[in-house]
């Protein structure tokens, strides 16, 4: 925009200038409301609902904030959860993502809009996708020029990896850390190309943003470093480099550091010293180009073997102190996620909780295509684009898509910082290829008329033509896409004005043969159309169920299945507000939030003892297990199962989880036991010990009643014990579908409990001196 | 507290073995036993990593004709030369985990505890009848026989397949468990020796002024922007192949047909696994339709013959669109989703 500022308005180019900025900012505010709407599919399909298992804590929380003030959140010791432990809420959770709904509800209530909270939480992924392709946008703008920036926002708008997190519900901290992450880095480059200590601010406090909402910002302050030393590597040292570097480091770190969960984390984690040492680095590189500077040639040739030795001996000191902070740090000063990163194998070969959880897992290369779709053909171009020519802001992105795409290939869950990497880079390839393209044949229809007049005329007919072509056989959204190429021409076109004339007959020159280009135009716009289909289907098919609430269709209609929240309302109505209900930790955050009883686990996997116990108790046979749980005051026990209907991921899939993790802690669970030929079954072949462990039995229980032979349809096999009964639980509640069975614990038997209280009246230590020896839980 | 409870049980476990073995040596003749004893102390201190190489000879003197209360127990490990070249089996690699377990046993035992397991090897060219005495008829094969093992053919103490699968520390685990001896954490040796690493170090000490002399020259590899396209062209496209997947859960590159050996299988059908070469087909794909592209926008127009660049186009075009509809296809076949658009309900 500053040239429109340069050239004298009235002018026939200020005009056009105008006009782009204008459509520019009409094809943003549409990109806006695509990124919005593609979203909403879970709210038409099935309602507004909060989604899965974190949002529902991220929504507990946000309510209690809402209810309460910031105060009373920040010093929040939670009793419902980690029974009898507690956690301390303020202090171990990223308040970005709460504190942001929160002040959205607090404001909107204030202007007198009264949405629930609730409501406010579902649509705080989707008004924060719009943020995150306009942050794109910008962020590409400052790499490439605005067309590509708005090609980029408008693929951002519709990547299928970034819906997945981002649909209407699915209140999770990604979904505004992405936002966030795009921002950083768009600040970041602002400030290299500009260097002003202004922007700098800017972006210490937007990375001060992307600390309170995500863990991820690890990866902000690793890749940022890295480019700073690449630039200084290779020769790229500028003031602007140390502008945008320096601020960030000393102000985001300090700023980090105010965040509870982070604390001193900021400074004492390996995982920040990268940042640290380069900040070391750049001053003492900033100091040799300094002398430079002020010397001669020769003086200098002088200084620098003083300086280098000095700066050396100075970074050698450093990288010692650094290495012995590590080495005497637990775990080498790396937490285990971020090992489990630099050693793919770390995660699986030692910590199971880690291993277990499937967004975990390295992608096949069928996730990409689901994830990042068409954009995994484009991305390469748009590397090479980038290095034609290099510059900062580009070798930026370049080491972004590597990075990001390293880091998901070990991570599945990755993928979504890679899907900014990847639209960036995919715009900025679309937009060079529809440049070259559309430049062709711009050119070579004006030559075949001769006639200069009509080159702006042709200009706007020759791409609008293959446009309409293209526009019978496909959606709305490529129209938009077809719009910011247009309005990329606009705006390109003012920035190479300035520059000499000369310049421009060059380019001219360099075409491509008029059919050809037309048939590549036609692919690419197909390819494009192909995307939009994709990620609609996506987004309507695979990504917008609530897992809360679950639908199958069959041959006689469509089936819903409302059994979890059929059953956290049953355990609210029923039992009483201070009960304790034992179940895996995947559904602690939902009991507690939908059912408002105290836990003993949850999806904060804190605590692996306790989460072992769990385990155990489950891998236990029922007397044991009845020992472990009443030792822990629980009252019910809650399982999942899918055998009735087909439900994959229950409890009984999970259970391999539960013995290895169980195991881990407590060694008298040995995986070995229930495994026959390698393989956790349930039928005719399972072990005795898989037979008699309370899982199998609580999932199991009456379960030949249903059909009469106790066929489950998830293991696609008959059970292996159909006739038995429990001895220390009893059913209280079970869901229509079986999906949900609550199990009440039986109180201890009298005969027991005349000697309880007989040995109580002698000694108290007595009884639990006793107990102990079976139980694990002390 | 658990973990100290377990060490006074397993001290007290360690007592009451010992107590029974003096106990079960003086039933049996003392000075037989000690001797073979002896002699596989010396037998072991003489070979590598104290893995004793035991024949045929040596299996009927220490195994078969020692009366069955014998004061040690040996944990065999079944080896074949010529299945070597056989990597699935992973011989050799198991072999070389056997002698971890039995250095570390070396290093955290002395004394009495020290005599009570034997680590042994043999080979099966050389050793065909204790083979069939064993009862092996399948490698890998491990088995403990304890001092109370009288017939050789019980495979009670047979090493189970997920007893080896995590390597020496679960042969480790599979050892403590039976003879309640303890083998101590796994050490590994370094990767890099002592040497080796002040080596490095120095060279890197000396070697850095002039790095960073050249580095302030510009005149480094690293200044070569080439090597770092490629570079970032070629980590892409190790990403997209799903190369991680397959390091990390050991994918081999194809597989045999069951239902015809001759047949290779080179591609997985189901999303959850993939197999190498089919990573790497599929990661070409991915990269050349971008290359291409980029072939196309940033060298193709500056050709000046322009039937060259119809050509080329038009190649590129067909591989391009050969390339996206093969991925398209694969993905189907694979994953099996029909991704289909919605049209509008009036046109139906």
């Amino acid at each position: 925009m500053a040239a429109v500022e340069s050239l004298p308005p009235g002018t026939p180019s200020a005009m056009r200038n105008a006009f782009g900025t204008v459509l520019s900012a009409l094809i943003l505010v549409l990109i806006g409301v695509l990124a919005f709407s593609i979203r909403l599919f879970s709210v038409i399909k099935y309602e507004s609902v909060i989604h899965e298992f974190d949002p529902y804590f991220n929504y507990r929380v946000t309510q209690f904030l809402s209810k309460n003030g910031i105060y009373e959140f920040w010093n929040w010791f939670d009793d419902r959860t980690w029974y009898p432990l507690g956690r301390v809420i303020g202090g171990t959770v990223y308040p970005g993502l709460t504190l942001t709904a929160g002040t959205i509800w607090w404001v909107l209530n204030a202007i007198n809009i009264p949405l629930s909270v609730e409501t406010v939480c579902v649509f705080t992924a989707p008004v924060f996708s719009a943020f995150a392709s306009w942050a794109t946008y910008l962020l590409t703008k400052e790499v490439k020029g605005s067309g590509a920036g708005l090609a980029a926002a408008a693929l951002l708008a519709m990547v299928p990896s970034y819906i997945s997190r981002s649909v209407a519900g699915s209140y999770d901290n990604e979904a505004v850390a992405i936002f966030a992450l795009i921002f950083t880095f768009y600040l970041y480059i602002k400030t290299l190309n500009t260097g002003s200590l202004f922007y700098a601010t800017l972006n210490a406090i937007a990375y001060f943003y992307m600390v309170c909402s995500w863990g991820g910002y690890t990866f902000i302050i690793n890749l940022i470093p890295m480019h700073v030393l690449l630039c200084i590597v290779t020769g790229r040292y500028s003031p602007r480099l140390y502008i945008a570097y320096a601020p960030l480091v000393v102000l985001g770190t300090l700023l980090a550091a105010l965040v509870p969960v982070v604390g001193f984390n900021a400074v004492l984690t390996s995982e920040h010293f990268a940042s640290f040492l380069v900040f070391i680095i750049i001053h003492v590189v900033a100091l040799v180009y300094y002398i430079k500077g002020i010397l001669t040639p020769k003086m200098f040739k002088v200084a620098v073997t003083l300086v280098v030795s000095i700066g050396l001996v100075v970074c050698l000191i450093v990288v010692a102190v650094l290495v012995a902070l590590v080495a005497s740090s637990p775990t080498g000063g790396w937490s285990g996620r971020s090992l489990s990163l630099l050693d793919p194998t770390y995660a699986s070969k030692y910590i199971p909780i880690i291993a277990s959880v499937s967004e975990h897992q390295p992608p096949t290369w069928p996730s990409y295509f689901m994830d990042i779709n068409v954009l995994a053909f484009l991305v390469p171009a748009g590397i090479i684009a980038c290095f034609s020519p290099l510059s900062d802001a580009s070798s930026f992105v370049v080491l972004y898509i590597v990075m990001s795409v390293y880091f998901s290939g070990v991570m599945v869950r990755l993928m979504l910082v890679l899907a900014p990497a990847a639209c960036i880079m995919s715009g900025i390839a679309l937009s060079q290829a529809f440049d070259v393209f559309t430049g062709s044949i711009k050119y070579q229809l004006s030559s075949k008329s001769k006639d200069d007049a009509e080159d702006n005329t042709s200009t706007k007919n020759a791409p609008k033509d293959d446009a309409s072509s293209g526009k019978a056989d496909k959606g709305e959204e490529v129209a938009k896409e077809r719009l910011s190429k247009k309005g990329k021409k606009k705006e390109r076109e003012p920035a190479e004005k300035p520059s000499v004339k000369s310049k421009i007959v060059k380019k001219k020159a360099l075409v491509l043969p008029l059919e050809a280009s037309i048939v590549a135009l036609l692919l690419l716009i197909m390819l494009g159309a192909f995307y939009v289909i994709h990620c609609v289907w996506a987004a309507a098919e695979a990504y917008s169920a609530p897992s809360i609430v679950l639908t199958s269709q069959s041959h006689d209609g469509l089936h819903v299945f409302d059994d979890f929240r059929e059953s956290y309302a049953w355990l609210s109505h029923n039992t009483d507000v201070d009960d304790k209900v034992a179940s895996w930790w995947d559904y602690g955050y939902q009991t507690t939030a939908m059912a408002n009883r105290t836990v003993i686990v949850d999806n904060n996997t804190w605590n692996n003892t306790h989460i072992a116990t769990v385990g155990t108790a489950m891998s236990s046979p029922e007397k044991a297990a009845w020992e472990i749980f009443n030792s822990l005051d629980v009252k019910y026990v809650l399982v999942v199962f899918g055998g009735v209907i087909g439900y994959p991921s229950d409890d009984i899939n999970k259970f391999l989880w539960m013995v290895r993790i169980g195991g881990g802690e407590f060694p008298h669970i040995k995986e070995a036991d229930y495994l026959r030929d390698g393989q956790y079954r349930i039928d005719s072949e399972a072990t005795p010990t898989m037979l008699n462990c309370l899982m199998y039995k609580l999932c199991y229980y009456r379960f030949v009643e249903t059909d009469g032979k106790g066929y489950d349809r998830v293991r696609r096999t008959e059970i292996g014990k159909k006739h038995f009964k429990l001895t220390h639980f009893e059913e209280v509640f079970t869901s229509h579908h079986w999906m949900v069975r609550i199990y009440k614990l039986k109180p201890q038997k009298n005969r027991i409990r005349g000697r309880v209280k007989k040995l109580k009246q002698k000694t108290s230590s007595g009884v639990s001196s006793k107990s102990v020896k079976k139980n694990p839980w002390m | 507290m658990t973990m100290a409870i377990n060490k006074k049980l397993l001290s007290l476990l360690l007592l009451v073995s010992s107590l029974s073995s003096i106990a079960s040596a003086s039933f049996s003749d003392p000075d037989s036993d000690s001797d073979l004893t002896n002699e596989l102390a010396s037998l072991r201190s003489n070979s590598e990593s104290g893995v004793i190489h035991l024949d045929d000879h040596g299996i009927s003197k220490f195994l078969i004709s020692s009366p069955t209360p014998r004061p040690y127990s040996i944990l065999l490990f079944f080896d074949a030369t010529q299945l070597h070249s056989k990597t699935e089996l992973r011989l050799q690699e198991l072999r070389r985990e056997f002698g971890l377990v039995s250095a570390t046993f070396l290093a955290n035992n002395n004394g009495s505890d020290l005599n009570k397991l034997f680590f042994c090897e043999i080979e099966f060219s050389r050793s065909q009848s204790s083979f069939q005495r064993f009862g092996v008829n399948a490698l890998p094969h491990i088995r403990l026989v304890t001092g109370s093992t009288a017939k050789l053919s019980d495979e009670s103490g047979q090493m189970d397949q997920s007893d080896f699968a995590r390597l020496a520390e679960s042969m480790a685990e599979f050892v403590e468990q039976r003879t309640k001896l303890t083998v101590g954490p796994i050490q590994r040796p370094p990767f890099l020796s002592k040497a080796q690493i002040s080596v490095i170090v120095a060279m890197i000490v000396i070697a850095t002024p002039f790095v960073i002399k050249r580095i302030l020259r510009g005149e480094t590899l690293l200044h070569d922007h080439r090597l770092w396209l490629s570079g970032a062209i070629f980590i892409y496209f190790f990403s997209v192949a799903g190369t991680m997947h397959n390091i990390i859960r050991k994918m081999p590159m194809f597989l045999q047909d069951r239902n015809d050996p001759n047949k290779l299988v080179f591609f997985y059908q189901g999303s959850g696994m993939q197999l190498g070469a089919e990573g790497f087909a599929v990661g070409f794909l991915y990269t050349v339709v971008g290359l291409l592209l980029a072939f196309v926008t940033n060298v193709l127009v500056r050709v000046r013959n322009l039937n060259v660049q119809r050509l080329v186009m038009l190649v590129a075009l067909v591989v391009s669109s050969w390339a996206v509809k093969q991925v398209v296809y694969l993905d189907n076949w694979k994953t099996g989703y029909g991704i289909h658009p919605y049209w509008p309900s009036s046109w139906q």
